[in-house]
């Protein structure tokens, strides 16, 4: 057992940071650190480009596709040094949804084809996973994709497909056996510019479009767009959950929130002293910053596959409660700490630096939206009760 | 950074756990309860001969000179089994603080004797007024006198005393500032007790010194160096009983598992209800928090920096008695009315981690000492 970080993790750290801060501008740090949904496209696809060059654009693909052959602790390094820094997010779609999967499964035609442009940043994709009638129990989805010749014709509709207004490419769950439910389902790449495909904004609480319908008539794909065999899309699909094991814990961005609110705190005022002294928000901000302690710790065993009396799907089910649940926490902290503030609503362009004076300061914009945002996060990506089933079956055979 | 068991250490689990199932059962546990010790001396002897008093203690001094790690993983296992003997007490607290003595003729006089399980020490420092450890006013006075002090007070609730060989007593030396560290045989003429059983069946006693004679050589810290000394050794005791702790919350959700699977009520085992399936996945979600947090104090106790180590322990100490009390009272309401009888083992952990919580400061003094840390 060694519970310290090696000398060589702590000098990538360094690295990692003398990189970031030679990379990043302050409009560019600003514009992050406002949590805005969805962030600022052309900032992430600048990013996706400056972090290919230096080889580190997709932490989790295997050496030979372009990762850069890190450790799993190295990569929470990586992505907690990036957050920190205020670098832009990546879009995960590409780089670490679908990206490790067609390393894994597709075939040489559609690696060459696809994979150069995810590590560029220059194409962009959308999941198209759950559907009106599908959500938490995603095996239930209707699409179909129906052999006619050299092409599958695609007829269904996808719901919560996240940033599908401005993706090149999707890759979709669709169904092309009606007769086996997990077995009939098969993942098929669509280019989004396709005939048939309808694009409709969704607009959220946070008062922003970030996710979309997507309505697919009789949409023409070329069949060596499927992924592997047919009907193996839900091992796939367990393969790329399994691949990001601990990252719905998003315990970055957990870190990140802790420092905004303290940033918040010290800068807003009570009974004519900083917030930062009150002794209630003290507690408040004490507790929190020991339950993301907690997590990180949580994070890093996983990470390093520390033995455990459970299994480890229920570990990473754990880390997806605890990191929803605290998400909700700490931006709701934050919204507190900034009290009235908090309630007016900014345009994009306002939120971004347009509108700061001194009774408006740059810190205020972004703070309520990214809680009401945040709230989906206990829904998305399995929803907490499904977590908690996960667990019961797998930590307590129930 | 890894996180996996050394040959060595996976030997220390299973001989733990082994021992724990062979020999820890709740009704040997019940009836160490009703002795006047308040736990097994076969226990006691047991643990001798595994080695499990000299774990952390200087080879040099007959220990094994292993370090908090070890210790954790020991009283994980010995946590499941709501083993109430006092490891932790006399070896980890008082034995940290013979250990860091300068007093060598008294170190190596009692650290062999502690090892080997024929000493017993308990820690009388806190008093009266104080909530705990971290802040009791000393008036314990020692007079200078030709040979050594003599001492005068009263010591609070002092756990294990009534079986202790030894005590670590805490008393400020006429004229200065801050408290030393005496250790006396608890058969000096002068000192009494009045003992009293615990919620958890062990015993506890507030402990009178009247003219208690002490040598020169019962010095093991001046005011120079006590509170040092304390605070490490509390962080220790603090560590090794949360490791305790998530052993009796492994504990629950097992034998709460267990009892949903058999348990039938409206024709079907209560492991159907999707509510009572969720409310075990909240239990783990803590306990699984509260596990992450004792390893990050024990990378805390591998540094020197004691800011961080204080900021590590205090977090472990409030996350481990939230989570602990939240795992252990679930199990007793998903068992229902058999969880609230003595003869079952879940109200049992309850009342150990209840005794857990407040002992070393309690939660809201350790949250509070993580909000003072704040920067």
């Amino acid at each position: 057992m060694n519970l310290q970080l090696n000398p060589e993790d702590l000098a990538f750290r360094d690295e990692v940071r003398a990189f970031l801060k030679a990379n990043l501008s302050p409009e560019v740090i600003y514009r992050s650190r406002t949590e805005v949904h969805p962030p600022n496209e052309d900032d992430r696809r600048w990013w996706n480009g400056v972090l290919n060059k230096k080889g580190w654009a997709a932490p989790s693909w295997p050496k030979q596709y372009g990762g850069p052959g890190w450790t799993p602790i190295q990569r929470h390094l990586f992505e907690m040094e990036c957050r920190l820094a205020g670098a832009p997010e990546l879009r995960w779609q590409g780089l670490r949804l679908i990206g490790p999967v067609i390393c894994e499964f597709a075939s040489e035609a559609l690696k060459k084809r696809y994979l150069p442009p995810i590590l560029e940043g220059t194409e962009q994709w959308a999941q198209g996973f759950s559907e009106p009638g599908a959500g938490s129990d995603l095996a239930s989805l209707k699409t179909t994709a129906l052999l006619e010749g050299d092409e599958y014709v695609v007829n269904g509709q996808k719901l919560w497909t996240t940033e599908a207004g401005y993706s090149e490419l999707g890759f979709f769950l669709v169904r092309t056996d009606t007769t086996s439910k997990h077995g009939g389902i098969s993942m098929l790449i669509i280019d989004m510019k396709s005939p048939g495909v309808t694009v409709r904004p969704i607009e959220m609480i946070n008062g922003d479009v970030s996710t979309y319908e997507v309505f697919l008539d009789n949409v023409r794909v070329p069949k060596g767009n499927l992924i592997g065999e047919p009907g193996s899309a839900w091992t796939q699909t367990k393969f790329l959950l399994a691949n990001e094991r601990t990252s719905s814990a998003d315990i970055d961005k957990a870190q990140g929130d802790l420092r905004r609110i303290r940033d918040i705190a010290r800068k807003t005022q009570k009974n004519g002293r900083p917030l930062l002294e009150d002794p209630v928000f003290r507690q408040q901000l004490a507790q929190l910053e020991l339950e993301v302690e907690a997590l990180d710790w949580a994070v890093l065993r996983v990470l390093c596959n520390a033995p455990s009396h459970h299994p480890v799907a229920a570990s990473a089910s754990v880390l997806k409660i605890r990191g929803s649940q605290l998400q909700h926490k700490l931006t709701r902290l934050a919204v507190d700490a900034l009290g009235l503030r908090s309630l007016r609503l900014y345009s994009r362009e306002d939120a971004f630096g347009a509108s700061a004076s001194d009774a408006w300061p740059e810190l205020v914009p972004g703070v309520m939206v990214d809680h009401l945002y945040m709230r989906a996060c206990t829904i998305y990506g399995g929803a907490t009760e499904v977590q908690k089933n996960i667990i019961a079956k797998q930590a307590f055979g129930l | 950074m890894d996180f996996d068991f050394s040959d060595e250490q996976k030997m220390l689990t299973d001989s733990a756990a082994r021992y724990v199932r062979e020999r820890c059962d709740l009704d040997s546990r019940r009836k160490a309860a009703k002795t006047p010790d308040g736990f097994s001396r076969q226990h006691w002897a047991h643990f001798a001969q595994q080695g499990w008093q000299a774990l952390t203690l200087p080879e040099a001094h007959g220990g094994l000179g292993l370090d908090m790690v070890d210790m954790a993983i020991l009283m994980e296992e010995l946590g499941r089994g709501l083993v109430a003997e006092p490891l932790v007490d006399s070896t980890i607290l008082c034995g940290e603080l013979l250990v860091s003595s300068r007093n060598e003729a008294v170190a190596s006089e009692l650290l062999p004797l502690l090892a080997s399980g024929d000493a017993l020490l308990a820690l009388a420092h806190r008093e009266n007024d104080g909530r705990c450890e971290y802040d009791t006013q000393v008036t314990a006075r020692a007079k200078p006198v030709e040979q050594g002090w003599i001492l005068n007070g009263s010591k609070h609730q002092v756990f294990y005393g009534n079986a202790a060989t030894h005590l670590v007593v805490s008393a400020e030396i006429s004229g200065e500032m801050g408290y030393n560290l005496f250790v006396l045989d608890v058969t000096s003429p002068g000192i009494t007790m009045d003992v009293y059983p615990l919620i958890d069946g062990t015993r506890a006693a507030d402990i009178h010194f009247s003219e208690v004679a002490v040598p020169p050589s019962a010095q093991i810290h001046s005011a120079g160096s006590a509170a040092k000394a304390m605070d490490s050794a509390v962080n220790n005791a603090i560590v090794a009983l949360s490791a305790a702790a998530l052993g009796s919350m492994e504990a629950v959700m097992a034998m709460t598992a267990d009892y949903l699977k058999t348990r039938e009520q409206y024709g079907q085992p209560l492991a159907k209800f999707q509510a009572l399936k969720h409310r075990m996945a909240e239990m783990l979600v803590e306990t699984e928090q509260a596990r992450a947090m004792l390893f990050c104090a024990l990378a805390a106790l591998q540094g020197s920096d004691m800011q961080e180590r204080r900021h590590a322990v205090s977090g472990l100490k409030v996350l481990m008695a939230q989570a602990g009390l939240f795992v252990a009272g679930q199990g007793i309401q998903l068992h229902g009315g058999i969880g609230v009888t003595e003869e079952y083992a879940v109200g049992h952990h309850y009342k150990a981690l209840m005794v857990f919580e407040k002992r070393f400061g309690d939660s809201d003094f350790h949250l509070a000492r993580r909000a003072q840390l704040l920067t």
